[in-house]
């Protein structure tokens, strides 16, 4: 006899409606998050270029040679940009300085994009993210707003030493009111400073608190802006600490400063290549060489101690990596280095602030660990910053990320990337944010085939400057191919040109 | 007799800011261009207001030592003689912390002569050091006996400072216009 539902089985029916709404959701929840971490390091400026793991004739990379035979090594990966803002927010974002907009030295992305990010493709992870870089932390900060992280670590809780009140008191003009504080207080700069009383207290007090660490480094102790020192170690170890005990599946965002500027490495590695009698190949000065840079000696001398920068860099790596397999957690972790730019010692310019995109200034490294890897995989199709996004939500089954302008990188992707895809990188600091590109430099990498256009800039009478280099077979750009090579040239400027239009034609 | 008047207060303040805020100007023009290059013009504005703040803080922080160290000072003394006396150290103080910084902003030297001299003796630092100290002391020093002998001298310093003051009510305005500027950019 079929039972009627009496009034109290209907009630207790009812008290399931919730759960009959919520389920549906939660499956779906389940089946698109297989509970992997992730963690991507950014180590900033850290060139290809003197990386001895991508062929760099000193062994600068020790520890990252080791690891490698456990991962995916990526050979010809570029940067979105030439400096730490559109570097980041490109591998942040998945998306060009073209796209995003935050291609000026201070930038935000465009408020579209605040939703597109890394972050925001791993909605489920507890998203923990820190940053030595204060232009990256413009970026992290304006995220943050935007409701992507879980825990976002302020900066100077790994500084020894700190001018954090400025941030605290003027977070939204951080960059300029820390500019105007270290041109105020910090007479070790230029000798000099704004305040004629005040910064000769200020210093001996900051210079107590570290006086101990000095003989660990001989160069000075690694530093942002001037006296906000820092040890990578220390942040190293206090940041994988706390991702044994954050709740998983995680999603980790370290970007730590070292090999940048300036470069004081750790006495372990003082002078290690100070005598190796090895010389960089001399090249011609360039138009945007900078006086104080002309001399090829000082540019080794620098060069030298970048390359010593980048062994701390490497070991603390090392140690990083090291941790977290005793803590088990690379088993289900998926772990990134990347770089957010590189950094260039020739042609009469240091750094990366500059309008040219040499191959040292935009080539960084890529790798990714794999759960479980144990073998090595070389990748050599060039590759983009903007890849990195889709990539990672692909491998861990997060829903895809379709306003990214990159691929799922081999070997993850289900089919081998088209060999002549263009990877573009932009440089377009003086440009106004939302204007067309008036005043900037675009290259284009396509094969083994490099196009540089340089338009608008003073130095070269408003005239373009055009470039083009085999980068396979002549990697350190020496022969500019531009005039023999007259068809590829004139192929990649039209397809270059094209995408200019096509991204400048929303701010016209 | 009373230690300060309030007009004499308002006139150390401002004699205490007269140098800083001279000073920070200096700087902040010739800072202006690398801070355009490096971004924008509005934010080598930002640069020199947040340095106009910060001018007008360290005034506060001079002043405040000023008046303390003015107490001190015996009491027998004139309100008006205090105040030109402390305003009179705080300026040479700063004249010396000048001297000090366009060691490093100019490309000044000793004499060759000097340096020849100073070569020759066992303990060179200590000698210029020894120098420095009888400079500074005599520049504090011979002054602040001419105020408090000198009448005319006395009226002279008067004079000069209220002219300062002038134009340090000026870069108090342009204080203002700093703070505000600050308070723009973090809104």
């Amino acid at each position: 006899m079929k039972k009627q539902l009496t009034r109290r089985d209907f009630l207790k029916l009812a008290g399931l409606l919730p759960l009959s709404v919520a389920a549906p959701k939660l499956t779906g929840v389940l089946d698109a998050q297989p509970f992997q971490n992730v963690i991507v390091v950014v180590l900033d400026a850290f060139s290809a270029h003197d990386i001895s793991l991508y062929g760099y004739p000193r062994e600068t990379t020790p520890n990252l040679a080791r690891l490698a035979e456990r991962a995916v090594v990526y050979h010809n990966h570029y940067a979105g940009g030439n400096f730490t803002t559109p570097g980041t927010a490109s591998l942040l974002s998945g998306m060009l300085p073209w796209k995003h907009r935050q291609f000026i030295h201070y930038g935000t992305v465009d408020e579209n994009f605040i939703s597109h990010n890394l972050f925001a493709a791993f909605p489920h992870h507890y998203r923990i993210t820190y940053s030595h870089n204060p232009l990256a932390n413009n970026l992290l900060n304006q995220l943050a707003v935007g409701g992507n992280f879980d825990n976002y670590i302020p900066s100077k809780n790994l500084f020894l030493t700190t001018d954090g009140f400025i941030p605290d008191l003027f977070a939204k003009d951080e960059d300029i009111a820390t500019v105007s504080w270290v041109r105020t207080i910090k007479r070790q700069e230029e000798g000099y400073a704004y305040s004629l009383f005040l910064s000769h207290v200020y210093e001996p007090y900051q210079e107590l608190k570290i006086a101990n660490l000095r003989p660990y480094y001989p160069r000075g102790i690694p530093s942002v802006k001037s006296d906000n020192y820092f040890l990578l170690e220390y942040a190293v170890d206090w940041l994988g600490g706390q991702l044994g005990k954050i709740p998983q599946p995680f999603l980790a965002y370290f970007h730590f400063m070292p090999p940048h500027a300036p470069y004081k490495t750790h006495r372990d590695f003082y002078q290690r290549f100070a005598t190796d009698g090895w010389k960089p190949v001399p090249k011609p000065m360039d138009i945007f060489s900078r006086e104080e840079d002309y001399n090829y000696e000082e540019l080794k001398t620098a060069r030298t101690a970048y390359d010593e920068f980048i062994l701390y860099a490497d070991r603390e790596f090392g140690r990083f990596y090291d941790n977290l397999e005793k803590a088990g957690l690379l088993e289900n972790t998926w772990l990134v280095l990347t770089s957010d730019h590189g950094e260039m010692f020739e042609r009469g310019i240091q750094g990366h602030f500059t309008p040219v995109l040499y191959q040292p200034v935009i080539r960084i490294p890529l790798m990714i660990f794999e759960p479980g890897r144990k073998t090595r995989t070389d990748v050599y199709e060039n590759t983009s910053a903007v890849d990195v996004v889709p990539t990672l939500a692909h491998v861990t089954g997060q829903a895809p990320t379709p306003w990214s302008e990159g691929i799922v990188l081999p070997p993850f992707a289900p089919q081998p990337p088209d060999p002549q895809r263009n990877i573009y990188v932009l440089q377009a600091r003086t440009n106004p944010q939302y204007a067309p590109l008036t005043t900037a430099t675009v290259a284009l990498v396509k094969g083994q085939y490099k196009l540089t256009y340089f338009f608008g800039y003073q130095e070269l009478n408003a005239e373009d400057r055009l470039e083009l280099y085999d980068v396979q077979n002549d990697a350190e750009e020496m022969n500019n191919l531009y005039s023999t090579k007259r068809e590829t040239a004139a192929e990649l400027l039209n397809e270059l040109k094209d995408k200019l239009a096509e991204m400048n034609a929303p701010y016209l | 007799m009373k230690q300060y008047t309030k007009q004499g207060l308002w006139s150390l303040f401002l004699i205490c800011a007269f140098p800083l805020h001279v000073w920070t100007f200096i700087l902040a023009f010739r800072d202006f261009s690398w801070v355009t290059e490096r971004t924008n013009a509005w934010d080598a504005v930002g640069v020199m207001s947040y340095g106009l703040v910060f001018a007008f803080i360290e005034s506060l922080v001079i002043f405040l030592i000023a008046v303390l160290l003015g107490f001190l000072i015996a009491k027998t003394w004139d309100p008006e003689r205090r105040v030109t006396v402390m305003g009179h150290m705080a300026l040479t103080a700063s004249l010396w912390a000048v001297i000090t910084s366009l060691f490093f902003l100019i490309p000044i030297s000793l004499p060759s002569s000097v340096i020849a001299f100073l070569v020759k003796q066992a303990h060179p630092l200590r000698v210029l050091y020894g120098v420095s100290l009888v400079l500074v002391g005599l520049t504090v020093f011979v002054p602040t006996m001419l105020i408090l002998r000198s009448q005319a001298f006395f009226r002279a310093i008067r004079g000069v400072f209220e002219r300062l003051a002038t134009l340090t009510t000026l870069y108090l305005f342009f204080d203002v216009v700093g703070l505000i500027i600050v308070i723009l950019r973090n809104f």
